[in-house]
């Protein structure tokens, strides 16, 4: 009690109403999404898990002999994917709307407009750490022997939570100038998630266009996951700073032009 | 003794004019491409404002549609940002605009209580204590765990009303007069405003209704096309505004 009133005076009033706006909206967040469904939280699993499954299906037996002839290892592989690709799609997908839908309450309160697209984010991390890292701890256990590992998982997730900050940022911002974007970012993560060698091998793809899928910002992020889970190696730090690196860049940018275009949202919402 | 509680100086504000804008990516990047891209027009709203509130008192903002009266206010509660000239406001502000709209309807009356008041600046300590007030002013105590969707909305503007107006503020500020929910309700609503008249609490009002402004503030101001035109006296100011109405 004596140590949370002292860390209260360090920090402004300002950002303490921030940090408790965070928490009263995603609570809400969370609540509206799962009151009454069985599952609860876990729901945010069925869908990496049911595609992991459909993908399996058709392509495990094929590219099994790019994953050491194991159909187990394509799963794990797959999944891993999969579980950033649907955390990415779902994260920045809502973050998009979260500034213009809540354009009324803007008008009538004045309040810290990022902590909309910030909700969203901080929502779905709270999703990640009940369902689907529990899931990654578990094959990591499995694969490495290796707590060491475990908590290495946090490390690129942290880099996908900062892209995704970042994404979530622009998007949103752009989204009060432009009400047709959600149908270009439908494509947007649909060429994303397609160019991520997420449930086939990277060596399948012809070597003119290996090029294009370096550039995928999610790539480092996905392989840095797939190396600390899978490999049974202890964590490779240099995947880990270029998922970071990456991801603070993006932050960054996404930060700039929120923060440069702010002062035109409220004549357009 | 008097005290500052609000001080514009040299305020002005252009915004965005809506009609005109294309919020549509494709047609922009078309008419980029096609050398029809405009830079959007930008209209004077506020123009060279200057106004001093001292603490407590009661100000009427008069002026017909479109004069900018809304947007003063929102200058003030620092929703909207002047672009030139500069905002000082002292103490606490609460905004009183159509109630409701901080709620979400899916989440039960003591959830939004809570998100209600942290939206409206407020701490969630502080609300947690507030709830059984607030409950018990808007006569909701059977319905705590009640998704808002479930009540009237009579009950909803009600449990507006009542998270608002639970803290006394320093600075209320009011567009367009309330009523609401049922007679008894709109007493007890009224008489919870007549004790912030009564109190040191500094009063903005945005009004239509002349009568109500010349009774309750002894301050009016009356805007023309984002200018003060007059400023002074409320009886003063609401009688040379309805000369001019007549006149034309």
């Amino acid at each position: 009690m004596i140590n949370l009133s002292l860390s209260n005076k360090y920090i402004s009033a300002d950002a303490r109403h921030y940090i408790e706006l965070l928490q009263v909206l995603v609570s809400r967040n969370l609540k509206v999404r799962y009151r009454g469904s069985f599952l609860g939280v876990y729901w945010s699993l069925l869908n990496p898990l049911m595609m992991t499954s459909l993908y399996t299906a058709i392509f495990g037996v094929t590219f099994a002999k790019y994953y050491d002839d194991s159909v187990i290892n394509y799963i794990l592989a797959a999944l891993t994917g999969l579980i950033v690709i649907s955390f990415f799609s779902a994260s920045t997908t809502q973050a998009l709307t979260s500034v213009v839908g809540n354009g009324a309450l803007l008008n009538k309160i004045r309040l810290p407009v990022s902590v909309f697209p910030v909700s969203m984010i901080m929502a779905n991390i709270f999703q990640f750490l009940i369902g689907a890292f529990p899931l990654l701890s578990i094959v990591t256990i499995v694969k490495s022997h290796s707590l060491i590992n475990v908590v290495a998982i946090l490390l690129p997730f942290i880099a996908l939570i900062m892209f995704c900050v970042g994404v979530g940022f622009f998007v949103s911002a752009l989204y009060v100038f432009f009400r047709d974007l959600p149908y270009f970012y439908e494509l947007v993560i649909f060429v994303i998630g397609i160019s991520s060698p997420i449930f086939y091998p990277a060596a399948i793809v012809p070597q003119a266009v290996k090029p294009f899928l370096i550039v995928n910002p999610l790539s480092p992020i996905i392989e840095s996951i797939r190396q600390i889970t899978l490999s049974g190696n202890l964590p490779d730090m240099m995947l880990i700073a270029n998922a970071l690196l990456s991801g603070m860049l993006f932050t960054g940018f996404g930060w700039l032009y929120f923060h440069r275009s702010r002062s035109q949202f409220m004549d357009l919402l | 003794m008097t005290e500052e509680a609000i001080r514009l100086a040299q305020v002005c504000l252009w915004r965005r004019t809506q009609e005109e804008f294309s919020y549509d990516l494709k047609k922009t990047v078309l008419s980029v491409l096609e050398g029809k891209y405009r830079q959007p027009a930008k209209k004077l709203v506020l123009d060279k404002i200057d106004l001093v509130v001292e603490k407590g008192e009661k100000i009427g903002i008069i002026g017909s549609n479109g004069a900018g009266k809304s947007t003063l206010l929102k200058v003030i509660s620092g929703i909207l940002q002047p672009t030139t000239g500069t905002v000082r406001v002292r103490g606490k502000i609460a905004p009183l605009i159509e109630l409701g709209a901080g709620f979400d309807s899916e989440i039960s009356v003591v959830d939004n209580i809570l998100l209600y008041g942290v939206l409206l600046g407020f701490s969630i300590s502080e609300m947690k204590e507030r709830i059984h007030s607030i409950l018990d002013f808007a006569e909701l105590e059977d319905y705590q765990f009640v998704p808002v969707k479930g009540l009237s909305s009579g009950m909803v503007a009600r449990l507006g009303f009542a998270i608002a107006t639970d803290i006394q503020p320093d600075i209320l500020i009011l567009d367009e007069v309330l009523s609401v929910g049922d007679e008894s309700f709109r007493n007890k609503c009224q008489k919870r405003i007549d004790k912030f008249w009564d109190s040191h609490v500094t009063i903005l009002v945005v009004s239509h209704s002349m009568e109500f402004i010349k009774q309750s503030c002894h301050t009016a101001i009356w805007l023309t096309k984002g200018n003060i035109n007059l400023a002074g006296n409320s009886e003063n100011v609401v009688k040379s505004y309805l000369d001019s109405v007549t006149q034309e």
